[in-house]
C-alpha cells in the first residue's frame, strides 16, 4: 500500500503552483471552488462517513458562516479575519444548540432534522430582511487585508483559500487519525459495543457535529468571500447536494477518497459546462446511479477490489 | 392591541384549510415509513407533479374541478407506481440513509426536468370556481379552499376505513408492526409496500391538485412544502397516521395565528421551534409510536 501522506503534501504543493502557472482568472476560481468545496466535503465526511450520522444541517452551517462573515465585515465593521473566526464559532454554537436535542432521537429522526434545519436557515435568510438584506443580499464586499497586502484579485484570493484548505485538511487528518476518528467509525459500525466499553458515544457524536459545523461555517466564510457578494441564493440546495455527491463517490468514510473526488468532481462540471439545469440533472442521475452501482464509492469499490485479488493470491 | 373576533375566526378557518393539506403530504411519509421505514424525500414533487397534473387537464376538461382533480391524481399515482418498481423495491431493508439518498436523487431530477421543459415561472390555474367564495358574515373563503378542505376531509376517513376494514390495509399495518409475523402468515411485503407508495402518491397527488388553485404552481412548490412535513412527522412521531395528522392540522392553526399578529419570519420559523422543543421534551415524538396506529 502507498502512502497517502507524502503524496498529498506533493499533491497540496501542485495546487499551490496553480495561481502560477496560469494567468486566466477563471481556471484559478475554479481552482478555488475546488478547495473549498473540498473542504466542505470532508466536513461531511467527518460527520457522515466516520460517524455513520448523515446530516444535512451542513448547508445550513454554510449559510450561517457565510452570512457571519459577511456580516461581520459589513455591519459590524469588523476585519475578514475576525468574520471568518465568527463564522466558525457561530456554527459551531449553533451545531452544539441543536445537535444536543437531535442527537438524542434516532438516525432518521437526526436526518429528517437535520434536513429541517438547513431549509430553516435558508428561509430566515430570505425573510429576515433588516439583518440579511432578504434576496437582494449584501453586494461588493470588501477584499481582505493582512501584512499590507489587500487580496483584492483572485489570484491572491487563491492563496487564502489555499492556507485554509490546508490547514483544514490537516486538522480533520490529525482528528480522523487519532483515538477520537477511531471511537467515532466504532460508533458508526456498533454503538452498543462502544457504550459496554464505557464509552458514552454523546460527547463524540456531539463534537463530532459541532467540529464539522464549525469547518463548514468557516468554509462558506472563505467563499462567499470569493464570491464577493452573498444572497439567498447562498443556501441553495445545491451546494448540499455537491458536498454529498462528493461524499458518496469518493466514499463515505474513506478520508483520501473523498479529497480526491472533492477535486476532481468540482472541476468536472465546469469543464462539462452545460446549462445550470442539465447540470443538475446529470447530478441527480450520478447520485441516483452511485447508490446503486457502487454505495461505497470509488475508495469502497477500489478496497473490495484489493481484498479481492488479495484472496485469490492466498488460495 | 385588541384581538378582533372576525379576523382571529377568518385565520383559524384558513388555518385548519392549510393544515388539512399538510396532513395530506404527512400522511403520505408516514405511511411509507410505517411499511418500509424510509423516507421518501422526492414526496414534494410528486405534490409538485400533482400541481401541474392540474395545471395541464384543467384547460383540456373545460375547467371542471372534478375530472381534472381525479386526473391529477390518478396521473400521481402512476408516477408513485414507477418509482417504487424502478428504484425502492431494490432497497434491502434497514438501508434507510441510502433510501433518502436515492429518492433526494430523484427529486433533483423531476425538479429540473419540469424546469427545463415547463420553465420556472410560476403558473396561476385558474377553474370553474374562479375566484368565488362563500361568505359567512364578514368571513369569506373561497370554493376552492372549501373542496380542498373537504376532499381532504374525505380522503382521512376514507384512509381511516380502508386501513381498519379492509385486507388491502390491515396487511398494511400488519408489516408496520412486526415484519417477521407478517411474513409467516403469507402477507408479501413487496406487494404491500408497493401498496402504500401508491396511495402515498395518490393523498399527495390529491393535496398538490387542491393546492394548484389556491397557490402558484412553480417546479420548486414541493421543497417548501415537503420540509413542513418532514418536521411534521418527527413532531407526531415517526410512522404515527393519526399523530402526523394532528400535528398538521396544529400547524396550519398555529402558522396562521402567529401569521396573522407577527412578523413572517416567526411563522416560517414556527414549525422548527416546535420541532426542536418537542424533540427535548419527547425524543420519539409527541404521539409515541407502537408499530403504525391508524385510530
Amino acid at each position: 500500500m502507498t502512502r497517502p501522506l507524502p503524496l498529498a503534501i506533493l499533491g497540496a504543493l501542485a495546487f499551490a503552483a496553480l495561481p502560477l502557472v496560469t494567468a486566466s482568472n477563471y481556471l484559478v476560481g475554479v481552482g478555488i471552488s475546488a478547495l473549498i468545496f473540498t473542504v466542505a466535503a470532508a466536513a461531511l465526511n467527518l460527520i457522515y462517513g466516520f460517524t455513520g450520522l448523515l446530516s444535512f444541517a451542513q448547508l445550513g452551517f454554510w449559510g450561517i458562516g457565510g452570512y457571519a462573515a459577511a456580516l461581520t465585515v459589513v455591519t459590524f465593521g469588523g476585519s475578514y479575519w475576525m468574520g471568518l473566526v465568527y463564522a466558525g464559532l457561530l456554527s459551531g454554537a449553533v451545531a452544539l444548540a441543536i445537535g444536543y436535542p437531535i442527537l438524542r432521537t434516532n438516525r432518521h429522526a437526526f436526518v429528517i432534522s437535520t434536513l429541517t434545519f438547513a431549509l430553516l436557515v435558508a428561509l430566515i435568510a430570505r425573510d429576515w430582511v433588516d439583518l440579511t438584506r432578504g434576496p437582494l443580499g449584501i453586494p461588493n464586499l470588501p477584499s481582505p487585508e493582512a501584512f499590507g497586502i489587500t487580496f483584492d484579485s483572485t489570484h491572491k484570493y487563491y492563496a487564502i483559500a489555499w492556507a485554509f484548505t490546508v490547514a483544514m485538511l490537516a486538522f480533520l487528518y490529525a482528528l480522523c487519525s487519532s483515538r477520537i476518528g477511531r471511537t467515532l467509525v466504532a460508533i458508526k459500525q456498533n454503538e452498543p459495543l462502544v457504550r459496554a466499553q464505557g464509552i458514552s458515544p454523546m460527547p463524540y457524536k456531539l463534537a463530532a457535529f459541532a467540529i464539522s459545523a464549525a469547518i463548514t461555517g468557516a468554509a462558506g466564510g472563505v467563499f462567499t468571500f470569493y464570491l464577493r457578494i452573498i444572497d439567498t441564493s447562498f443556501l441553495d440546495f445545491y451546494y448540499m447536494q455537491t458536498f454529498l455527491i462528493i461524499v458518496i463517490i469518493g466514499g463515505a468514510g474513506s478520508f483520501w477518497g473523498v479529497i480526491l473526488s472533492g477535486v476532481v468532481l468540482s472541476a468536472l462540471p465546469e469543464a462539462l459546462r452545460f446549462s445550470a439545469d442539465f447540470r443538475m440533472i446529470i447530478y441527480g442521475v450520478i447520485l441516483v446511479a452511485a447508490m446503486f452501482i457502487m454505495p461505497t464509492g470509488v475508495a469502497g469499490w477500489v478496497r473490495e477490489r484489493r481484498l479481492t485479488s488479495m484472496r485469490e493470491q492466498l488460495r | 392591541m385588541t384581538i378582533d373576533a372576525v379576523y382571529l375566526l377568518q385565520l383559524t378557518l384558513n388555518g385548519i384549510a392549510l393544515g388539512l393539506l399538510y396532513a395530506l403530504i404527512a400522511v403520505g411519509l408516514s405511511l411509507i415509513f410505517g411499511v418500509m421505514e424510509i423516507i421518501n424525500f422526492a414526496h414534494g414533487e410528486l405534490l409538485m407533479l400533482g400541481a401541474f397534473g392540474m395545471c395541464f387537464a384543467l384547460p383540456v376538461m373545460g375547467l371542471l374541478y372534478w375530472p381534472a382533480l381525479i386526473a391529477s391524481i390518478l396521473g400521481v399515482m402512476l408516477v408513485g407506481f414507477a418509482i417504487y418498481e424502478v428504484l425502492l423495491a431494490r432497497l434491502k431493508p434497514d438501508e434507510f440513509e441510502r433510501s433518502i439518498l436515492i429518492t433526494l436523487g430523484l427529486s433533483i431530477i423531476i425538479i429540473h426536468v419540469m424546469q427545463y421543459f415547463f420553465s420556472a415561472t410560476p403558473r396561476m390555474v385558474d377553474t370553474q370556481f374562479g375566484f368565488d367564495g362563500v361568505e359567512i358574515g364578514a368571513i369569506r373563503i373561497t370554493w376552492t379552499r372549501v373542496i380542498g378542505a373537504g376532499a381532504a376531509l374525505v380522503a382521512f376517513a376514507g384512509l381511516y376505513l380502508v386501513l381498519r376494514h379492509t385486507q388491502f390495509g390491515r396487511a398494511m399495518r400488519a408489516i408496520a408492526q412486526n415484519r417477521e409475523a407478517a411474513l409467516m402468515v403469507g402477507i408479501r411485503p413487496r406487494v404491500v409496500a408497493r401498496n402504500a407508495v401508491v396511495l402515498a402518491a395518490g393523498l399527495c397527488g390529491l393535496a398538490g391538485a387542491a393546492i394548484a388553485p389556491i397557490q402558484n404552481v412553480t417546479p420548486y412548490m414541493g421543497q417548501f412544502m415537503i420540509f413542513k412535513a418532514f418536521a411534521l412527522v418527527i413532531i407526531g412521531g415517526l410512522g404515527n397516521v393519526p399523530g402526523a395528522v394532528a400535528a398538521a392540522v396544529a400547524l396550519g392553526l398555529i402558522e396562521n395565528w402567529i401569521g396573522g399578529f407577527f412578523e413572517i419570519v416567526w411563522q416560517e420559523a414556527a414549525v422548527f421551534v416546535i420541532m426542536i422543543a418537542v424533540l427535548f421534551l419527547r425524543p420519539d415524538g409527541l404521539f409515541k409510536r407502537g408499530g403504525m396506529r391508524v385510530g
